[in-house]
């Protein structure tokens, strides 16, 4: 064997080592998640490792425990709602503003653009006090789904996205309709949705994925119990006065995990593709 | 221009429902966050005007200074070892075949699918002491057990463990979308001149995506300036009580808020969230002249 072959043989060593270190890395820590919840009540497995689930009815009882005992069952329910409403409402407004902005000319655009866009340099935790005392203050909206979801719908991300994809719907296309005769609504209602379909299903998923990890937003202004989404139980979870054993504070990360877990497996590329494109995380 | 407006109403009106969310809730909350840090107020009783006080007391804080140390040890150290591993598992992925290729992008990518809070919430309990796993592995081979979340010696660099966990796969993508559009015929010259695979990396690979590297280091930068989540729940803070061991997880946000929730002095909270923006504005607009700069 040459020379040239050997350190050809040793870098593709090297390579291979190094990406499976990595690959122990990013997903042992969610194997270990289900590790520990799957795993027989009452023993902890940190007292006795086990590298392999080991119970199954153990890791039912837990579960069953955290949403029947606990409180997140209802958690559930308001992450949900709070995730699916911002989606639809979020991308009704979006998709509206982008089709206007994407295909048409009229006065003020450039202006109304760039103040839109004024908001992505803008830090959002910032504002997040002034924004809790609007949404309390003059909307009485505190501990309510109004709450919850109105103050984020204006999503500045979605439209710059949705803007830079009808731009390239074919202005042939429009003019065509319109000399059918049918309406500035229903040109974007019926032509313009659905060519848009890719694109409006790419950040739906990423609104949905951004809107379930949110838990600075439901801390502030969810403050009774009946109202805690998902992420705030777990945050609650983790605080010192709950007396919350390991066992459970992993059963409640696991049924958080599972959602954008499922998303991630069957749409995949799509959640991929809104990263690369929009460069920021969902 | 009564002609005009009867042209050009219909495009208004599919503006107004976005519009109308973003002056209320986004512009009008900027401007009224303002107008609250000139005053003293604890969100019931009727504010009392008191002109920079509010400045100059979230300046002269004790705890301020802490968060400010804090997050420049934080962004320090965090932002770097973040790109350079995402830098890494890019270019492993890029020299694989193109099916294991596949299969490994994915798996470096789950960790980035978990929200924060989440991840946080998972490492806490592998890094916890006693029950941890980490700590059970530790004393099971004779090693002395380690405060991953109490030590103040230790603690920042747990939470840069969760966050570089949940950002590399993220910005491994950007990358790898960067390298995709490097032009082939740049690589082929190289081979030509008989350069290693490092060679290529050190030649080619960086310095043609030095605008995607900026990209990715601005945004990490920006957002951890803005760390909040994940030392929150490592520190299984509340609003009353929150920063971890000796602060040592204490940041501006964090900071923040607990003036804001935690002892109600909103104009405080307030001038406290207005000294932020600017900070992070004024990092912001650099990162965009360098940007220029670069692109020229």
């Amino acid at each position: 064997m040459s020379f040239y072959l050997l350190q050809k043989r040793t870098g593709q060593l090297f390579h291979w080592v190094l990406a499976l270190f990595f690959l122990v890395i990013a997903v042992f820590p969610i194997y270990w998640m289900i590790n520990v919840v799957f795993s027989p009540e009452g023993i902890p497995v940190s007292l006795d490792p086990r590298l392999y689930p080991s119970s199954l009815s153990g890791g039912i009882a837990k579960i069953k425990d955290i949403f029947f005992e606990r409180g997140f069952l209802n958690a559930y329910y308001v992450s949900f709602i709070y995730a699916g409403a911002t989606v639809l409402l979020s991308i009704t407004l979006t998709s509206m503003a982008a089709y206007e902005f994407g295909l048409y000319d009229f006065p003020g655009k450039r202006f109304l653009f760039a103040f839109a866009m004024f908001a992505l340099i803008m830090p959002k935790t910032v504002s997040m006090i002034p924004l809790y005392l609007t949404v309390t203050n003059k909307f009485n909206w505190l501990n309510t789904f109004k709450g919850l979801i109105i103050p984020g719908l204006a999503d500045v991300f979605g439209l710059f996205m949705l803007r830079q994809f009808i731009e390239q719907i074919p202005k042939d296309l429009i003019d065509a309709a319109r000399v059918d005769g049918a309406s500035h609504f229903s040109i974007y209602y019926k032509i313009v949705l659905p060519l848009s379909k890719n694109a409006i299903f790419t950040l739906a998923i990423l609104i949905f994925n951004r809107t379930w990890g949110q838990l600075t937003w439901p801390m502030i202004i969810e403050q009774e119990q009946n109202m805690y989404t998902v992420s705030r139980i777990i945050n609650w979870f983790n605080q010192p006065d709950t007396w919350v054993t390991s066992d459970s504070v992993m059963a409640a990360n696991f049924m958080a995990a599972i959602p954008p877990l499922i998303v991630f497996l069957f749409f995949q590329n799509y959640v991929m593709k809104g990263v690369a494109y929009t460069g920021i995380k969902g | 221009m009564k002609i005009n407006l009867k042209r050009n109403y219909k495009h208004y009106l599919m503006l107004t429902p976005f519009f109308l969310m973003f002056i209320v809730f986004f512009v009008y909350p900027i401007i009224y966050g303002i107008y609250t840090s000139f005053y003293k107020w604890d969100g019931i009783h009727i504010p009392e005007f008191v002109g920079l006080d509010n400045y100059s007391k979230v300046l002269n804080a004790r705890t301020t200074k802490l968060a400010y140390k804090n997050i420049i040890n934080y962004v320090l150290i965090t932002v770097p070892i973040g790109m350079i591993v995402s830098f890494i598992l890019a270019i492993i992925i890029q020299a694989m075949p193109r099916k294991w290729g596949n299969f490994f992008k994915s798996a470096y990518f789950l960790p980035s699918v978990i929200p924060l809070y989440l991840a946080a919430s998972v490492w806490k309990w592998i890094l916890a002491a006693d029950v941890g796993l980490v700590n059970v592995l530790f004393s099971k081979i004779g090693l002395q057990q380690v405060a991953w979340l109490t030590d103040p010696k230790y603690m920042l660099y747990s939470l840069i463990i969760v966050d570089v966990w949940v950002s590399a796969g993220f910005n491994m993508i950007i990358m790898i979308a960067g390298i995709n559009d490097i032009p082939e015929s740049l690589y082929d010259a190289a081979k030509v001149d008989g350069a290693n695979k490092f060679q290529e990396i050190i030649n080619i690979t960086i310095p043609q995506l030095i605008p995607t590297l900026f990209f990715t280091t601005t945004w990490g930068f920006i957002s951890a300036l803005q760390v909040f989540e994940a030392p929150w729940i490592l520190t299984g803070s509340t609003y009353m009580s929150y920063g971890g061991n000796r602060n040592a997880l204490l940041f501006p946000v964090m900071d923040m808020l607990g003036k804001g929730f935690g002892s109600l002095k909103f104009g405080q909270a307030a001038a406290y969230g207005v000294i932020l923006a600017f900070v992070i504005l004024f990092f912001t607009s650099i990162q965009f002249l360098i940007n220029k700069k670069i692109k020229k």
